[in-house]
Parts: structure tokens; C-alpha cells; sequence
């Protein structure tokens, strides 16, 4: 369930309604644990300042609470307007977590192949590291997210939840296909095993775990986030 | 007065929230409360327009937040950045050229007939 007991962290009681509202509204929210809540902390202020307001006003406390939920909208109807800033910021994670750890698999091939491109040459370099060209728009790719969705945005085009999303899929993709070529190319190069080469496999077939696991979550968001645009 | 729909503001709801903030710092639901009071009632938006709303400004960079507690509960009050007051003018020129314009395309007069 998608409230990972969010609702009770956020100083909630039992049989207040601001609490069943939170709980509620806790079980609708999809996105990073630590933004839903931030997101829940956030409104139960609010709703607590609005319910405030209203006793202030003459209105009995369970009069207030009632009218105070009223204001903020159903559950249903506040997860929804959170679901695209809750699906960007998803995207922005894991697509940092992916530029993060990039370099923790990579320097294991480059330990192992040791290419030397000041001596050899760009084309050797590629030949001797074929996923180069991926990685490179791998890399294009998140930064181009990462800028579109954050403070590059109020100079480039803003990139909507469901984009980023697909390029999260691209970059978890493009991920697996560079760890299982790298795999598969020392695998059939008959190179005698070496502990370092245990090591670089190791690091791509748990980054290859990652990635299905990525593309898979990402995709499941990706739907409920068509789906809400179908019902908007 | 009539409330406005949310969507009449779409593309104006931004410059409308740096220019609550541009006064001070304050939280989210002080903010709705800006607004309705601000416009005498007509931008009665649905809190769930604005608190997104302000974490998308945040996310751009135009707002930034704090943590405080105030009366023993946690609150998160917005402020302005540097690039919020710069972008808060970008709108209010914008904003100046586009409704001059409207105005005089609004008004009720006679208009010169085309051959």
C-alpha cells in the first residue's frame, strides 16, 4: 500500500477526522516515501490552520474539521493534482541514482580493459568499449531530463511527468543493454578469470537487477500517469 | 463577485503565488488565503490548484522553503529566491503589454468597416 503508515508519522490521532482524511489520502499518493511526507506533513498543517480559523469564526471543532476537509478537496481529487509533481520528482531519483552509480560499474571495465585512448585513439577506444556511444546518450538523456524538469526550466521547455518517465524507462534500458554487452563480451573473449572481472560482472548483473526493477515500476507509474491524463 | 474557474488562470497562476510570496514569507494555506482575500473573493482556488502548484515554482527554483514549528506543528513557509523576484517582473511586464492590449480589444465601440 502506498502509505507506508505515512498518515500515523505525521502526528495523527485515532477518530480525528483530519487523521482519517490524511490516511485516506496517504493510501492515494504515489511517488518518492520521503516527498509523500512532506507532502501529508504539509496539509495537515494546513487543514489544522483552516479548522482553526473557522472555530475562531463561532463554528463548533467537528463543524470545522468537516468544513476545513471541504476546502482542501476528496482525497481522490488532492492525490491527483500532487500526482504529477510526485512522478516528476520520482523521476529526477531514480534517474540521479542511475547517474550516481554509473561511475561505481563503470570503473571496474575500465580497470579490467584498461584502454588507453591518448595512445590508441578515439576508434580504438570504442572498439574496445563498443557501449560507448550508449552510455554517451544515456548520459544525454538524464541530463536533458534532469535540466527540463528542474531550475533549467524556466529557460528550456519543461518536460511533462509522463516524458520523464519515458526517458527513465530509456535510461534503465539503455543501462541493461550496456551491462549485458559488457557481460557478454568478456564472457565470449575467452579472457581467463580474473578477481576484477568477477567484480565488474557482479557490479553490471546488479545494476541489470535494478534496471528490470526501474523499468517495471516506471512503467506501472507511466500508465496510472496516462490514465490520469485520459481523465483529466 | 463571482468565483473565477482555475482554469481561466492557467498560465497566470505562477506570476499570482510570486506575487503573494513577494511581500514576505508565508505557508501554503496562507497563501490560498492571499489569494481569496487579494482578489475579494474571486480567486477562491482549490487548495489542491496551489500546493502543487508551489512545489513546481519550488522545483524551478523561483520559491524556496523552510521547515518551521509553530505552535508545536511542523510548517513549511515559502520565500522568494533571487530568480523569483527577477521572473515576478518578466510576468508583470508581460503582464502590463498583454492586458493593455485586451483592454483596448474589449471595449465596447465601433468598429471601422473593411471594404
Amino acid at each position: 500500500m502506498a502509505s507506508d503508515g505515512l498518515a500515523t508519522s505525521t502526528g495523527t490521532r485515532p477518530n480525528d477526522p483530519l487523521a482519517a482524511y490524511l490516511s485516506d489520502l496517504a493510501a492515494e499518493l504515489l511517488g518518492p516515501r520521503r516527498r509523500r511526507g512532506a507532502i501529508l506533513t504539509e496539509l495537515r498543517d494546513g487543514l489544522e490552520q483552516a479548522t482553526q480559523d473557522r472555530i475562531t469564526t463561532g463554528l463548533p471543532p467537528e463543524r470545522a474539521a468537516a468544513a476545513a476537509i471541504c476546502q482542501f478537496g476528496s482525497p481522490h481529487a488532492v492525490a491527483d493534482a500532487f500526482a504529477g509533481e510526485l512522478t516528476t520528482a520520482y523521476a529526477r531519483r531514480t534517474i540521479a541514482w542511475f547517474i550516481a552509480t554509473g561511475p561505481l560499474v563503470g570503473i571496474w571495465w575500465l580497470l579490467l580493459l584498461h584502454p588507453s585512448p591518448w595512445r590508441t585513439g578515439l576508434i580504438a577506444l570504442v572498439a574496445a568499449i563498443p557501449v560507448i556511444p550508449l552510455i554517451i546518450a544515456a548520459i544525454a538523456t538524464a541530463s536533458g531530463t534532469l535540466a527540463t524538469t528542474g531550475r533549467l526550466m524556466r529557460w528550456l521547455p519543461e518536460t511533462s511527468p509522463r516524458r520523464a518517465l519515458s526517458a527513465t524507462i530509456t535510461i534503465a534500458m539503455l543501462c541493461m543493454i550496456i551491462d549485458l554487452t559488457m557481460i557478454t563480451m568478456i564472457m565470449v573473449s575467452g579472457t581467463p578469470t580474473r578477481p576484477l572481472m568477477i567484480i565488474a560482472s557482479a557490479a553490471s548483473l546488479t545494476r541489470i537487477v535494478c534496471s528490470i526493477t526501474t523499468v517495471r515500476h516506471t512503467g506501472l507509474m507511466r500508465m496510472i500517469q496516462i490514465d490520469h491524463e485520459v481523465q483529466q | 463577485m463571482l468565483p473565477m474557474r482555475p482554469e481561466l488562470l492557467k498560465g497566470h497562476l505562477d506570476a499570482l503565488l510570486l506575487a503573494i510570496l513577494e511581500s514576505g514569507p508565508q505557508h501554503g494555506y496562507a497563501v490560498i488565503e492571499s489569494l481569496r482575500s487579494g482578489s475579494d473573493g474571486a480567486l477562491d482556488l482549490p487548495t489542491g490548484t496551489v500546493y502543487p502548484a508551489l512545489h513546481r515554482l519550488e522545483r524551478a527554483g523561483l520559491i524556496a522553503s523552510d521547515w518551521q514549528t509553530v505552535g508545536g506543528r511542523r510548517r513549511r513557509a515559502y520565500h522568494l529566491t533571487q530568480a523569483g523576484h527577477i521572473t515576478l517582473s518578466e510576468h508583470r511586464a508581460l503582464w502590463d503589454q498583454f492586458s493593455t492590449a485586451v483592454t483596448a480589444l474589449l471595449k465596447r465601440r465601433t468598429w471601422p468597416a473593411t471594404a
